[in-house]
């Protein structure tokens, strides 16, 4: 037995099994492909927000593990998605990120498609009566798609349960202000990092790594609040994290926010953020409101995407402040994210060939803090999902 | 009048000491009026983005805060090719192309970002001082991302 065995042993005794996670967990190659068919191809996951689909016609086109997508709002306003792969000879039929289009035509044959995925022209189409291909047959494979709350969720699973019951009540504390018809997503950024996708769900769920955050430690920790914080453990592997308010002018530089730029049902110093199993959170600060997804790419691989909220009326003047307040958190040269995605990356390095042999989520505050009641609920759903053993899978 | 070759060294020299992280030495070449902004168009959601806004004072406040910051380990390298310089009385714009190239602890380097920059510089006989900065960028996945203007 080698050195990291006999410390991992060693964890592994003294702790209960709810409380570490094995390294093979976030490198297996077996485990990653469980992980893509029980739980990527079996739940509902965020794909975009209904503001980036606001007119008639409007289309998004999103690869969402592997899987060429395109989200469209059809001329009766219902948002549908398609796999967005021509049914002649599989080409990738839209290629630009976001537009708006009544046919969708696929640049290789010229085959086109309608807003509801129907195949409405084929060139020389008599060519195919001896063979009987049916137009009628040949439309776009549709993806279950559900809108809560102004976003929108998909899923491969024809049977999973309706979108409202997946959810239930953990987005209620967004509910006032997503529900006010008032947002639209201002920011958007992606960022491919060396990880494994549970390493970026994990900032997310890991309260205790705010002391990695010089600008958390200054508006949160210093603040002197932490135990109003409460975590809630919510159905189906989500959490909801509130009752915390930061201190923006503890840290120089960061802007105090004005009341006056709140969002609708928020105060402008709140900070409280919901996660969604399995790789959906939605922050809310006051001024400002991020969701974050994470899609593996490969076991060691993920595709991080950042949406910013704000008001769809802003003037310019607020919409420069607002994008201010977002960004000097959570944009790209923001003072958090990043060093929450230096922190995903080092820990990829750390699992690779299991050195890390596990890690350690035991911390109990009775809910409050930085409790690591969120990663047990986590990992606690995604054993069930998978019928893998978080230690021992 | 401000020469051409003047013009490059300038923008060169801001450059340099953003790659050295001489941040007090880059706040020098600015006027107390600086404005930097790094711009990106989003063609997901169809909108231009400011993804960095500061002023003078607030540049300074962030930069001064880098040092505390858990970052990219490495080095930026700002490679700049000056195109079009306009002029109007004693200020001059400056169109520029750049790429930034970041070089980790073992000495691998691997392209940080591509765009351009907008400058602004104003000028009097002693004395250059850059009045705004605009780095729009063509790359918006930037992996960690950075803490440092570009």
């Amino acid at each position: 037995m080698n050195y990291e065995n006999i410390v991992a042993l060693e964890r592994k005794l003294s702790l209960p099994e709810t409380h570490f996670v094995s390294g093979n967990v976030y490198t297996d190659k077996t485990i990653f492909e469980t992980e893509k068919s029980k739980i990527f191809f079996h739940t509902w996951h965020f794909l975009c927000h209904e503001s980036e689909l606001l007119d008639k016609y409007d289309f998004r086109t999103i690869s969402f593990l592997g899987q060429p997508l395109i989200i469209i709002r059809g001329s009766d306003n219902k948002i549908r998605s398609f796999l967005n792969v021509c049914s002649h000879r599989g080409a990738k039929i839209i290629h630009s990120p976001s537009g708006n289009s009544k046919k969708l035509t696929c640049f290789y044959h010229l085959w086109s498609y309608n807003d509801r995925g129907e195949c409405t022209s084929i060139p020389r189409e008599k060519g195919y009566d001896n063979a009987n291909l049916q137009k009628r047959l040949c439309g776009l494979t549709e993806i279950k798609t559900d809108v809560f709350m102004g976003m929108i969720f998909i899923s491969f699973n024809k049977k999973i349960m309706p979108l409202n019951d997946f959810i239930g009540n953990s987005l209620d504390p967004f509910k006032d202000t997503l529900c006010s018809g008032e947002l639209e997503v201002f920011h958007y950024s992606k960022s491919t990092i060396k990880s494994n996708w549970k390493a970026w769900q994990e900032t997310n769920l890991d309260l205790y790594h705010e002391w990695m955050h010089v600008l958390l430690r200054k508006t949160q920790i210093n603040a002197g609040n932490m135990k109003d914080r409460k975590v809630k453990i919510m159905p189906n592997g989500h959490a909801m994290v509130g009752g915390l308010k930061a201190k923006y002018g503890a840290y120089k530089g960061i802007n105090y926010r004005q009341s006056s730029k709140a969002l609708p049902g928020l105060s402008s110093d709140d900070f409280f953020f919901v996660d969604l199993f399995p790789n959906f959170a939605i922050l809310a600060r006051g001024t400002a409101i991020r969701i974050d997804t994470v899609t593996p790419i490969d076991e060691n691989t993920s595709l991080v995407e950042w949406r910013g909220l704000g008001l769809r009326g802003d003037t310019s003047k607020d919409r420069r402040l607002r994008w201010k307040h977002h960004n000097q958190y959570w944009g790209p040269f923001g003072r958090n994210v990043p060093e929450d995605a230096f922190a995903a990356e080092a820990c990829g390095e750390g699992f690779i060939k299991s050195a890390s042999r596990y890690q350690i989520i035991a911390r109990e505050e009775n809910g409050t803090g930085q409790d690591d009641g969120m990663l047990r609920a986590w990992y606690k759903e995604w054993s069930k999902l998978t019928s893998l053993n978080i230690n021992k899978p | 009048m401000l020469k051409y070759e003047e013009i490059v060294n300038f923008i060169q020299k801001s450059c340099w000491m953003l790659d050295e992280e001489d941040f007090d030495g880059f706040l020098g070449l600015c006027s107390k009026d600086f404005q930097y902004k790094i711009t990106a168009f989003s063609p997901e959601i169809n909108k231009e983005m400011i993804w960095m806004d500061e002023d003078f004072e607030g540049l300074k406040s962030l930069l001064g805060m880098v040092p505390e910051h858990l970052r990219r380990l490495g080095k930026f390298t700002r490679h700049v090719s000056i195109g079009q310089t306009s002029r109007k009385d004693h200020e001059v714009s400056i169109n520029s192309t750049f790429i930034v190239i970041h070089t980790d602890l073992d000495g691998k380097s691997n392209i940080f970002g591509v765009g351009r920059y907008n400058d602004k510089i104003t000028y009097t006989i002693n004395d250059v001082f850059l009045l705004s900065r605009n780095a729009y960028l063509e790359t918006r996945d930037l992996g960690i991302g950075s803490h440092v203007p570009i």
